[in-house]
């Protein structure tokens, strides 16, 4: 832009000095050939007196130098002053000197200037918008093929099944651009996959050995006479198989998720799967719990996970209760509550959701409980939420846990 | 009764046909595919506990046979994937029960009994121990023809224990059988001997001490 207005301020300069140059010479010539035609029509007709001021004629005694000077003289008809070239020479004809002065108009050179930036400034005009349209429709056909991979790129999901389709281009840089992201993509993709697949694969093919493991003891509890010591080892291990075994169902549930196995939607109603969940570990474990605040709350997921996000809410609001308190559960229109008592506020309450965090020290604890609750928040577009609150008069508080279902 | 146990995994197919043979059962075992499939055709059971992924081929596919031949026989699926869609499945095509390794043996013998139980096999809907009497369909306990008022938790729990007769139970085996598949059960068991002491109050005080104690935490439910 700025080289650009430098050349044209150099070329308006050189134009304009070339141009004036050009237009003195042409006045020159003229007034030289207007004199001579003067002199000629004198030859004939002695007492020609001229048109002034453009060309004046007076009889002299002397001869005087031929004079080529700028002049001003008022002009009646316009009323004002102009400038003027004028030649002034002598002749003598016929034994006569004549003093002839022939004068033309100079054209101003503010006028010349105007002229030039006039034109000039309308030249620039016209070649902008006509580059700017020209290059506009020209970039839009040859970057076309790039903002529609930008967009397929945007919207390029890791976790989608099928690869990434680019559209080709003539364009060489393109062509090359292209098969670099699509060989990145469909790498990314794979190892995507690949590990997901390895997670679900190790927590499947571990089933057959803990079957194994617990149909073994299972055998040696009925088989020969064990004493009690090794009873209680061959029990205790037996729990161990079970840590492992809610372990490997939990990491299959995540796995699952990713891998968008639960496609059944439907609507489904949240008290309903609460109330169930509540009643099972109240017919079970005899635990105590209240509903205050109960509107129905029919949400669209699978009905499998909406039964997962209760148990493990109630079954975690139930493992850090405090004794002889009941649990809280509350209904609202676009959300639900889970309340529980406990002595003090979590350290990390920002890693609650956080895959295998664990706050309490209680041996059992999988710490994938919430973590998968966090996914299926995830997955379906939910928004979980923990907050402590303690009045300052009592030495318990409440851990509150809320699903908004809002999207 | 005549079981196939078809499960590829030797040791687990072992330990399954030992804990049913010992009620006088007779348990043929079968390695792969093919050795399931020609005992299926040349030989008549009452019931085929069918491992779905046997190394050879698909037990769905022994199953549709099984299914197309008209037998009259019952089919237990056991599974290493826990999967909703394989459950289905596996019903659809006509399994009676559909189990997820890893499983207690006791918990297989009490869905065998229970599909053995169903009309269809020429079962009974009572089960019968001593002066007990469950009624399955009604699900109610008699005692000498007495009904015993029981909580349905008591309920499923005696049920568990005469299916198990004569076994050793331990706790986490009875609770996991009480919280059922699909729960994310709690890791305490303090729960159990609150069922347990119930039920063992409402029989003992008909007269009934059956529920013993084994090894000094386990159960075992026997009229000896």
């Amino acid at each position: 832009m700025t080289t650009s207005s430098i050349i044209m301020i150099f070329s308006g300069i050189a134009l304009y000095l070339s141009l004036k140059a050009l237009l003195e010479s042409e006045i020159e010539e003229e007034l030289y050939s207007n004199k001579d035609r003067v002199e000629r029509l004198l030859l004939s007709k002695p007492d020609l007196k001229g048109i002034p001021p453009i060309m004046v004629v007076e009889k002299v005694k002397d001869p005087q130098p031929t004079v080529l000077n700028d002049t001003l003289i008022y002009d009646p008809l316009q009323d004002e002053i102009e400038l003027f070239r004028q030649l002034a020479g002598t002749k003598e004809i016929n034994g006569q000197e004549y003093k002839i002065t022939v004068r033309a108009m100079v054209i101003e050179s503010e006028n010349i200037l105007f002229a030039i930036v006039f034109t000039f400034l309308a030249i620039i005009l016209v070649a902008f918008v006509f580059l700017f349209y020209l290059n506009k429709s020209r970039n839009a056909t040859l970057w076309k093929p790039f903002f529609l991979n930008l967009a397929k790129i945007k919207a390029f999901s890791i976790k989608s099944e099928t690869p990434l389709t680019l559209t080709e281009s003539d364009i060489i840089e393109f062509g090359d651009l292209n098969r670099e992201i699509i060989s990145l993509t469909t790498k990314v993709q794979a190892d995507y996959h690949n590990l997901k697949q390895f997670t679900e694969d190790v927590s499947h093919e571990m089933q057959t050995p803990l079957a194994i493991m617990q149909a073994k003891i299972e055998t040696l509890f009925n088989g020969v006479k064990i004493d009690d010591s090794q009873y209680e080892q061959l029990d205790s291990l037996q729990n161990d198989i079970r840590r492992l075994k809610n372990l490997n169902k939990r990491l299959i549930i995540l796995a699952k998720i990713d891998n968008n196995q639960f496609t059944d939607s439907q609507f489904v109603s949240i008290n309903e799967s609460f109330q169930e969940v509540l009643l099972n570990f109240k017919e079970l474990a005899s635990i105590d719990y209240k509903i205050e605040h109960s509107e129905e709350l029919t949400v669209k997921m699978d009905r499998s996970l909406a039964q997962v996000l209760a148990n493990n809410l109630i079954s975690n609001a139930v493992k850090h209760n405090l004794e002889n308190q009941p649990i809280k559960v509350d209904f609202y229109k676009n959300s639900v509550q889970i309340v529980n008592s406990g002595n003090s506020e979590l350290a990390n309450p920002e890693q609650v959701f956080d895959r295998f965090y664990k706050e309490s020290t209680k041996r059992d604890s999988s710490g994938l409980g919430l973590s998968i609750v966090k996914k299926i928040c995830d997955y379906y577009g939910f928004t979980p939420s923990y907050s402590f609150s303690k009045s300052p008069e009592s030495t318990t508080g409440f851990h509150k846990f809320e699903i908004r279902f809002t999207h | 009764m005549k079981f196939l146990i078809a499960e590829d995994e030797i040791e687990l197919q072992q330990s399954i046909a030992k804990y049913l043979s010992q009620e006088s059962n007779i348990c043929e075992v079968a390695a792969d595919y093919i050795e399931t499939s020609e005992k299926l055709d040349l030989y008549e059971y009452d019931l085929v506990v069918l491992d779905i992924n046997l190394v050879t081929g698909s037990g769905l596919e022994l199953l549709k046979k099984l299914k197309n031949q008209n037998k009259k026989c019952g089919v237990i699926i056991i599974s290493a994937n826990n999967s909703l869609e394989n459950k289905l499945e596996g019903l659809d095509v006509g399994a009676d029960d559909y189990i997820t390794k890893p499983f207690h043996l006791a918990e297989l013998n009490s869905r065998i009994k229970a599909v053995l139980r169903r009309g269809k096999f020429g079962g009974e809907d009572s089960l019968i121990f001593e002066e007990i009497r469950l009624d399955t369909l009604s699900r109610t306990a008699y005692f000498n023809e007495k009904p015993i008022t029981l909580t349905r938790k008591e309920y499923d729990l005696l049920l568990f224990f005469i299916t198990n007769k004569g076994r050793v139970l331990s706790k986490s085996i009875i609770a996991e059988h009480l919280w059922g598949d699909d729960s994310d059960m709690l890791d305490s068991f303090d729960f159990i001997y609150v069922h347990i002491n119930n039920l063992r109050k409402k029989l003992t005080s008909e007269g009934a001490k059956y529920i013993h104690t084994a090894y000094g935490s386990g159960y075992l439910f026997t009229a000896e």
